[in-house]
C-alpha cells in the first residue's frame, strides 16, 4: 500500500529548537490519525448522533456544546450545532457510515483533508494563547473538550487531549504554514519537535 | 558622582553604573534610571527643540505624560523616533539622540522661525495656503509648492529606512478581574479580587509597581510606602491566580470589556533572547475591569513656561524619590494647590536649595505651611510667576497676583533659579473610562474631569476617581476589588497611612496673563493666545478647538494640556468649564508600535496554501505564483525561456499531445442529504435534480441581485451525495453564500455542507493523448468513451490508490480530472506523469491554462467579475426557464437586459503586438487622445493555436460588433493599436476535439 505523505514535508525536522539555555516549554509533533470525518445530524438530533458515534468508537460523548471524549484509538468533539469531528482508525469509515443512516445525518470523510498537530508541555496554553483568542485555561477548556476556531485565515479545530496537551486539526493545505507559525510562537519558550506519533 | 545626583535615596542601584550616549556624548547612569533621570543627573537640561518654533525644551514630566523630551532611540540600524525620555529605561549601550534640530541641539537654525512666531499662530496654514482663485498658484497649488519646506521645518523625529529586525507578538488573555494600574489603589483592588479566588490580571505601565508609593515618602502600615507596595506586589505575583504585567500600558478599552495593552518585553534590555519579542500586544478579555490609573498633574500656563528647567512638581518629587536626582541647584515652586509643597519639602530634604514658593492663593492651610517650613522658605502668597529667562532657565520674574480677578500688580521681582517646579492641580487619568463611553463629569471643587458613569463593566479606584490621598486610594481600591467579585465593601480598617493632611482643592487659576508666549500644549506649540484666536474666529466647540489649533494632539494626546486649554476657552466664552466639556479620549492612551499590532504577521501577511503536489512543482522548475492564499505553478520554464515562450510551449503541447495540470485548488464542497438535489436546483441557474448518478454537470450561480457569481461542475456521486466544485478564488465565498441560505432562508432543507477542498488532490490530464495516458495507469475501470463519456464519472485505482475520474474539459481538449486522497496526491501525479512520458507529456501552469481557456472562450473570474450577468457572458443556455433559482427574480431587470451592456467578445490583435488585461477598447483616436471607451480587455495571451495575440473583452453590444474593428487603448502602458472584434470561441467552436 502506498504510504500517505505528510503535508509538512521538509518543514518537519525532529530537533530541539528555541531557547538558548536549552530548555523546552513545549513539544510539537504531527499526530494525524488514519481516519478523520465530520459527522452531522439533522436539527434536534445531536444526542442520537453522539450515541451513534459512541457505538462505533466506544466513546461516551455528551451532546452539549464544546463537548468531547477521548478513548483508546478514538477521539471526538463537537465543532458546531449537531456536528462532531471524529478521529480514529480506518475501520471507522464504513461503520460510521452504517451507523448514520440518512434519516439521522451524514458523515463526510476528511482523512486526507485535515492534519493534526500536537502541542504538549507546561507552556502549551501560553503558546496557543498567542494564536487563538480563546481561553485555554483548564477551568474554561476541560480535557477532551473541543473548540472550533481560527488563526486569521487558518481554520482550526482543537481538542484538549491532556492536562497540558492539545491536538490541533487544520486544513491540510495550510498545515505547513501553521506549523511554521506554531514553531515561531513556541520559540520564546523553547520547543522540541518529535518525530512521528508524539 | 553625577552633579545632580542626591547623595542618597531613590530606587536606583548605585552600586552599578551603566554607560549610554545622548547626541553622541557618553554619560553614565544606574540601573533603575530612565533616560530622563540619567540626563537630569548628568546636568543635561536641554534635550529637544519644539515642534513649530524650535524653542529649546527640557524634561517636563516623569512619566507617560511627558510632552517635550522626545528622543530618537538608535538600536542596530533602526531609528525609533518620538519616544519620551521618561519612558526609556537605561540599559547598557543605549544610544539616543535629540530631534527637530539642525545642525545641533544647542545651535538650531530652525529656531530663527521664532522670529516669525506671530505669523505662525493657529490656523496659519489654512489661511495662508488656500491659494488665489486664479493664476499659476491657484487652489491648492501654492500649498503643494510650499509643503516640502514646511514639512522639513516642522515635525518631530525622523524614522529610518532599515528594516526592523525585532520580533513582535500578540497574546490573548482571559480573566475575571483586570486591574489597570498597580499603585496603592490597584494593588489593594487586585489583592481583594485575588483573595476571593478569581483570575486576576494586574497591569502596570512602569517597570516597578507601587505608583506614588515609590516617591510619596509616606508610610503605610508603619512601613515606608514603597516597602509596603513591594511586599504586597511580591505576595500577589506569587499567587497562582494572579498575573502581574509590568512595563505594560493598557491603551484601549473596547466593546465587550476587551482591553488592549502593550507590554514592552525587552526594550529595557541590551538585546532580546532568542524567541523573546520586543513588544507583546495583549488583548485582555475581562469579566470586570478595575481602573486604578491614577492622576496626571496639570501645569499652570504663564509666559515662558516652556523653558528647560520648568517642570511639574509631582515629577520633581518622583525624580527625587525614585531616582535620587535633584533637577536643579536653586529651585522654586509655583502652585495653585497644596500638593506642590510636598515637592518643596522633598527638594530640601534631598539637599536642594529651595529659593522660593510662589502660590497664587492669598492664604494656605496649616499642613502646607508646615511643609513650607520643612523646605525652609516662607511662601510668597498671592503671587504669580510672570516670566522666565535663559536658554536653560536662569531666572524667573514674579509679581503680586489676585487669584479672584486674575490681576497682576506691583513690581516685577526677578529671582535667580535654575529649576521651577509647577503644579496646577491633578486630573484623574480617565482616558480608558472615556473610551469605554460616556461624558466625563467636571468637578468644580477639584477643578478636574472625573470619570463618566460606566457604560461598560468597570469600577474605579484611587486617584482615578478623584481621590486625593493614599488612605482613600487603599480603601477605594479594596472596595472596588471586592465589588468586582460580587462582594460588599469591607468594614475592616484599611492599612493606616501617615501623610500630611493637605487640602486637595486647588485655586481656580489656570493661566497667568502677562507679556510673552505662554504655552498650553508644549508638544504642539499651542499658546494660550492661539486658543483665544480660535475663539475669536468661531472655533469654539472643543472638537473644533482641537482640530483648529492641534491642542491635545500628537504623541502625548494632551495629557498636560487638555484642562488648561479648555479652561482658557471656557473663560473666553464666558461659560463654566463643565459646559464647554472635553473631547472624548480615544485610543491609544500612549503610542503603540505598529509591529505589535502586526504581531506574528510581521513579514507574513497571509499563510501559504500548498497543494499536495507543491514540492514536485518546485523540484521540477515551476515558477510559482500566488492565487489568493494558494501557490500555483505559473509556468514550468526551461532555461532561457521567457514566460510567453514557456506557456506557448506548454499550451501547444496540450493541443498536440497531452499535458497535466494541478487542479487541487478548485473549491470542493460535499453536499449531502435528502434535499441535496432540491438545494442545488435552487442555488444553480440550471437543473441538477435530473442529473443521473455518476455524471457531472456544469453549473452557474447568480447572486440574489441577478449578477453572475460563480461557476463550476457538480458531480452526482450518489442519490443524495454531490460533490460541488467552485472556482479557486471563490471557494470560501460560495461556502458562505450556501450556508447563509441554508441557515437563514431554507432552514427546513436537510442538507449538510462540508468543505472537502483539502481532502482531494486533483490533476487534469488534457490533450488528444489523454485517454492513452489513463489507459496506461488506471486499473479497475475502463476509461473508453462508453465507460467514461463526456461528463461521466468512474471509480478506479492508480498504482493501488483509489481514484475518481471525471471526463470534463476546461482546455477544449479531450480531458480528465483525476481525484485521489490528498495524501496520495504526489504519488498519483507522478504515476500519471510516468504513463504520459511516452506521449511527451508536459506539466502546464496557470499561464498555459489561461491560454487554453481564452482560445476556447471559457469564462473565468476576470469575466465573472461581480458586474456581469449570465447573458452578458452568453450563458443564457444555462438559465432554466422551468424553475426559480437564486437571482432569477432580479436578473431580468431593465438595466440588466439592456442591449448596450458590456458583453463578452473575442479580440484579435491586428498589429502583431500583445494585448493587456485592463486596456480599454475605443473606436477612434490615438495614443495621446483615445476616443471614448466602449469596453475593456479581461484576459489576453499569445495563442499558439491561432498564432496571434488574442484576448477576451467586455464590449458594449457584444456580438453585434463581431467582425468590426476597434482599437485597444492602454495609456498607462503606452499601447494603442488596431484589433478585430470576433467571437470569443476562437478555437474548435464545435467542440469536436473535446469529444474526440
Amino acid at each position: 500500500m502506498v504510504k500517505r505523505e505528510s503535508p509538512l514535508g521538509p518543514a518537519l525536522r525532529p530537533d530541539l529548537h528555541g531557547r538558548s539555555d536549552g530548555g523546552s516549554g513545549v513539544t510539537l509533533s504531527e499526530v494525524t490519525p488514519t481516519f478523520m470525518a465530520e459527522a452531522a445530524a439533522w436539527p434536534g438530533g445531536k444526542k442520537i448522533l453522539a450515541a451513534a458515534i459512541g457505538d462505533v468508537t466506544g466513546l461516551a460523548l455528551p451532546a452539549s456544546p464544546n463537548a468531547g471524549a477521548l478513548g483508546a484509538g478514538a477521539a471526538a468533539f463537537s465543532i458546531g450545532p449537531e456536528r462532531f469531528f471524529v478521529a480514529g482508525s480506518e475501520g471507522f469509515a464504513a461503520r460510521l457510515a452504517a451507523a448514520l443512516p440518512l434519516e439521522t445525518g451524514t458523515v463526510t470523510d476528511l482523512s486526507h483533508g485535515r492534519t493534526a498537530i500536537r502541542i504538549a508541555g507546561p507552556r502549551a496554553e501560553w503558546v496557543l494563547s498567542k494564536l487563538f483568542a480563546i481561553d485555554f485555561s483548564a477551568d474554561a477548556f476541560a480535557v477532551a473538550e473541543g473548540r472550533a476556531t481560527a488563526h486569521h485565515d487558518i481554520t482550526a479545530q482543537i481538542q484538549r487531549t491532556g492536562a497540558t496537551q492539545f491536538d490541533i486539526f487544520v486544513f491540510r493545505s495550510l498545515a505547513r504554514s501553521f506549523w511554521r507559525i506554531l514553531r515561531e510562537a513556541s520559540a520564546e519558550v523553547g520547543y522540541e519537535v518529535l518525530s512521528g506519533e508524539g | 558622582m553625577s552633579p545632580r545626583r542626591a547623595s542618597a535615596g531613590g530606587l536606583i542601584d548605585r552600586g552599578r553604573s551603566i554607560g549610554f550616549t545622548f547626541d553622541g556624548r557618553d554619560y553614565t547612569g544606574h540601573p533603575g534610571d530612565t533616560l530622563a533621570s540619567a540626563l537630569l543627573a548628568n546636568g543635561v537640561r536641554l534635550v529637544g527643540r519644539s515642534f513649530k518654533y524650535h524653542r529649546p525644551r527640557g524634561i517636563f514630566a516623569a512619566g507617560a505624560d511627558e510632552p517635550n523630551a522626545l528622543v530618537t532611540v538608535l538600536k542596530d540600524r533602526v531609528r525609533e523616533p518620538n519616544i519620551p525620555a521618561t519612558q526609556i529605561e537605561l540599559h547598557e549601550g543605549l544610544a539616543a539622540e535629540s530631534q527637530n534640530r539642525f545642525p545641533t541641539l544647542d545651535v538650531d537654525i530652525g529656531a530663527l522661525g521664532q522670529l516669525a512666531g506671530p505669523l505662525l499662530a493657529a490656523g496659519f496654514y489654512y489661511k495662508t495656503f488656500m491659494g488665489p482663485v486664479i493664476g499659476p498658484l491657484r487652489g491648492t497649488r501654492f500649498w503643494m509648492l510650499c509643503e516640502r519646506f514646511i514639512r522639513h521645518a516642522a515635525g518631530l523625529g525622523r524614522a529610518g529606512y532599515a528594516p526592523d529586525p525585532a520580533r513582535y507578538e500578540k497574546m490573548n488573555a482571559f480573566c475575571d478581574v483586570l486591574v489597570v494600574g498597580a499603585g496603592p489603589a490597584g494593588l489593594t483592588a487586585a489583592e481583594a479580587a485575588a483573595k476571593a479566588g478569581r483570575r486576576v490580571i494586574l497591569i502596570e505601565q512602569e517597570p516597578r509597581t507601587g505608583g506614588s508609593a515609590n516617591w510619596s515618602g509616606e508610610t503605610i502600615s508603619g512601613k515606608p510606602a514603597r516597602d509596603w507596595a513591594t511586599a504586597l506586589s511580591e505576595r500577589l505575583a506569587a499567587r497562582g491566580n494572579l498575573r502581574l504585567l509590568t512595563r505594560t500600558t493598557a491603551w484601549g478599552y473596547y466593546d465587550g470589556n476587551t482591553v488592549a495593552a502593550l507590554e514592552r518585553v525587552s526594550d529595557h534590555l541590551p538585546g532580546a533572547a532568542e524567541g523573546v519579542p520586543r513588544h507583546r500586544h495583549w488583548s485582555i478579555h475581562a469579566g470586570k475591569v478595575v481602573l486604578a490609573s491614577g492622576a496626571l498633574e496639570c501645569p499652570i500656563v504663564f509666559p515662558g513656561n516652556d523653558r528647560p528647567g520648568v517642570m511639574l512638581a509631582g515629577a520633581v518629587r518622583r525624580y527625587i524619590g525614585e531616582y535620587g536626582v535633584l533637577p536643579g541647584e536653586k529651585l522654586a515652586v509655583f502652585t495653585n494647590n497644596d500638593s506642590a509643597y510636598h515637592a518643596a519639602a522633598a527638594l530640601k530634604k534631598a539637599g536642594g536649595a529651595v529659593i522660593a514658593i510662589i502660590d497664587v492663593r492669598p492664604e494656605i492651610p496649616s499642613a502646607a505651611r508646615a511643609l513650607a517650613e520643612e523646605a525652609g522658605v516662607a511662601p510668597l502668597l498671592g503671587h504669580a510667576v510672570v516670566g522666565t529667562a535663559g536658554k536653560r532657565l536662569s531666572k524667573i520674574s514674579v509679581q503680586r497676583f489676585d487669584a479672584a480677578t486674575g490681576r497682576l500688580s506691583g513690581d516685577v521681582r526677578p529671582i535667580d533659579v535654575d529649576c521651577l517646579t509647577v503644579s496646577g492641580g491633578w486630573s484623574p487619568a480617565i482616558h480608558l473610562a472615556s473610551q469605554a463611553g460616556g461624558d466625563p463629569v467636571w468637578d468644580e471643587a477639584r477643578l478636574a474631569f472625573l470619570p463618566p458613569a460606566p457604560r461598560q463593566d468597570w469600577l474605579g479606584a484611587g486617584a482615578f476617581t478623584g481621590a486625593a490621598t493614599t488612605a482613600e486610594a487603599l480603601t477605594s481600591g479594596r472596595d472596588a476589588g471586592l465589588k468586582a467579585v460580587g462582594k460588599r465593601p469591607s468594614r475592616a480598617k484599611p492599612p493606616t497611612v501617615k501623610a500630611p493632611a493637605i487640602d486637595p482643592h486647588p485655586a481656580p487659576v489656570f493661566e497667568i496673563k502677562a507679556k510673552g508666549k505662554a504655552f498650553v500644549d508644549l508638544q504642539h506649540d499651542v499658546t494660550a493666545e492661539d486658543v483665544r484666536l480660535a475663539h475669536r474666529e468661531g472655533f469654539v466647540s472643543v472638537e473644533h478647538l482641537k482640530r483648529y489649533t492641534t491642542l491635545g494632539m500628537a504623541t502625548d494626546q494632551g495629557k498636560t494640556s487638555n484642562v488648561p486649554g479648555l479652561a482658557i476657552m471656557a473663560e473666553a466664552r464666558g461659560l463654566p468649564i463643565g459646559e464647554v466639556g472635553t473631547t472624548r479620549f480615544r485610543p491609544p492612551f500612549s503610542p503603540v508600535s505598529i509591529g505589535a499590532l502586526a504581531g506574528e504577521r510581521h513579514g507574513h501577511f497571509k499563510p501559504d496554501r500548498l497543494t499536495p503536489m507543491h514540492d514536485w512543482h518546485v523540484e521540477n522548475g515551476a515558477r510559482m505564483m500566488e492565487v489568493g492564499l494558494w501557490h500555483r505553478p505559473m509556468i514550468y520554464g526551461e532555461p532561457g525561456e521567457t514566460i510567453e515562450q514557456a506557456y506557448v510551449r506548454e499550451a501547444a503541447a496540450v493541443r498536440r499531445s497531452v499535458g497535466i495540470v494541478d487542479v487541487s485548488t478548485l473549491g470542493k464542497i460535499a453536499v449531502k442529504g435528502p434535499d441535496a438535489a432540491e438545494f442545488l436546483d435552487r442555488v444553480y441557474t440550471n437543473t441538477f435534480s435530473t442529473l443521473p448518478g455518476g455524471k457531472a454537470r456544469y453549473g452557474l450561480m447568480l447572486r440574489e441581485d441577478g449578477i453572475a457569481f460563480d461557476d463550476g461542475t457538480t458531480w452526482r456521486l450518489g442519490e443524495h451525495d454531490f460533490l460541488m466544485t467552485t472556482t479557486t478564488a471563490n471557494a470560501g465565498r460560495v461556502m458562505q453564500h450556501l450556508e447563509y441560505f441554508l441557515d437563514i432562508v431554507w432552514p427546513d432543507l436537510k442538507i449538510h455542507l462540508t468543505s472537502v477542498t483539502d481532502q482531494w488532490a486533483g490533476a487534469a490530464v488534457a490533450g488528444p493523448n489523454a485517454r492513452k495516458v489513463l489507459e496506461g495507469c488506471v486499473t479497475g475501470t475502463a476509461v473508453d468513451t462508453e465507460a467514461l463519456p463526456f461528463m461521466g464519472i468512474v471509480h478506479g485505482d492508480i498504482d493501488g490508490v483509489p481514484v475518481v475520474i471525471c471526463r470534463l474539459s476546461f482546455s477544449g481538449e479531450l480531458a480528465y480530472e483525476v481525484y485521489c486522497g490528498a495524501g496520495y496526491g504526489r504519488h498519483v501525479w507522478e504515476t500519471l506523469w510516468q504513463a504520459g512520458v511516452p506521449y511527451g507529456i508536459v506539466p502546464y501552469g496557470m499561464e498555459a491554462l489561461g491560454t487554453l481557456r481564452i482560445e476556447k472562450g471559457h469564462v473565468a473570474g476576470a469575466e465573472i467579475d461581480g458586474r456581469t450577468t449570465a447573458r452578458d457572458l452568453y450563458l443564457d443556455w444555462v438559465l432554466s426557464k422551468k424553475k426559480p433559482f437564486i437571482g432569477s427574480a432580479l436578473m431580468d431587470r431593465e438595466g440588466l437586459i439592456d442591449r448596450n451592456r458590456l458583453r463578452l467578445v473575442g479580440l484579435l490583435s491586428l498589429d502583431g503586438q500583445p494585448l493587456d488585461s485592463g486596456a480599454h477598447i475605443v473606436e477612434s483616436g490615438g495614443l495621446e487622445t483615445p476616443g471614448r471607451s466602449i469596453g475593456h480587455v479581461t484576459a489576453a495571451c499569445y495563442s499558439p493555436a491561432l498564432s496571434k495575440y488574442i484576448g477576451l473583452a467586455l464590449v458594449k453590444g457584444g456580438k453585434t460588433r463581431h467582425g468590426t474593428r476597434a482599437f485597444v487603448s492602454d495609456p498607462l502602458r503606452k499601447r494603442f493599436g488596431p484589433v478585430e472584434i470576433a467571437s470569443h470561441h476562437f478555437f474548435d467552436p464545435e467542440g469536436r476535439r473535446l469529444h474526440g
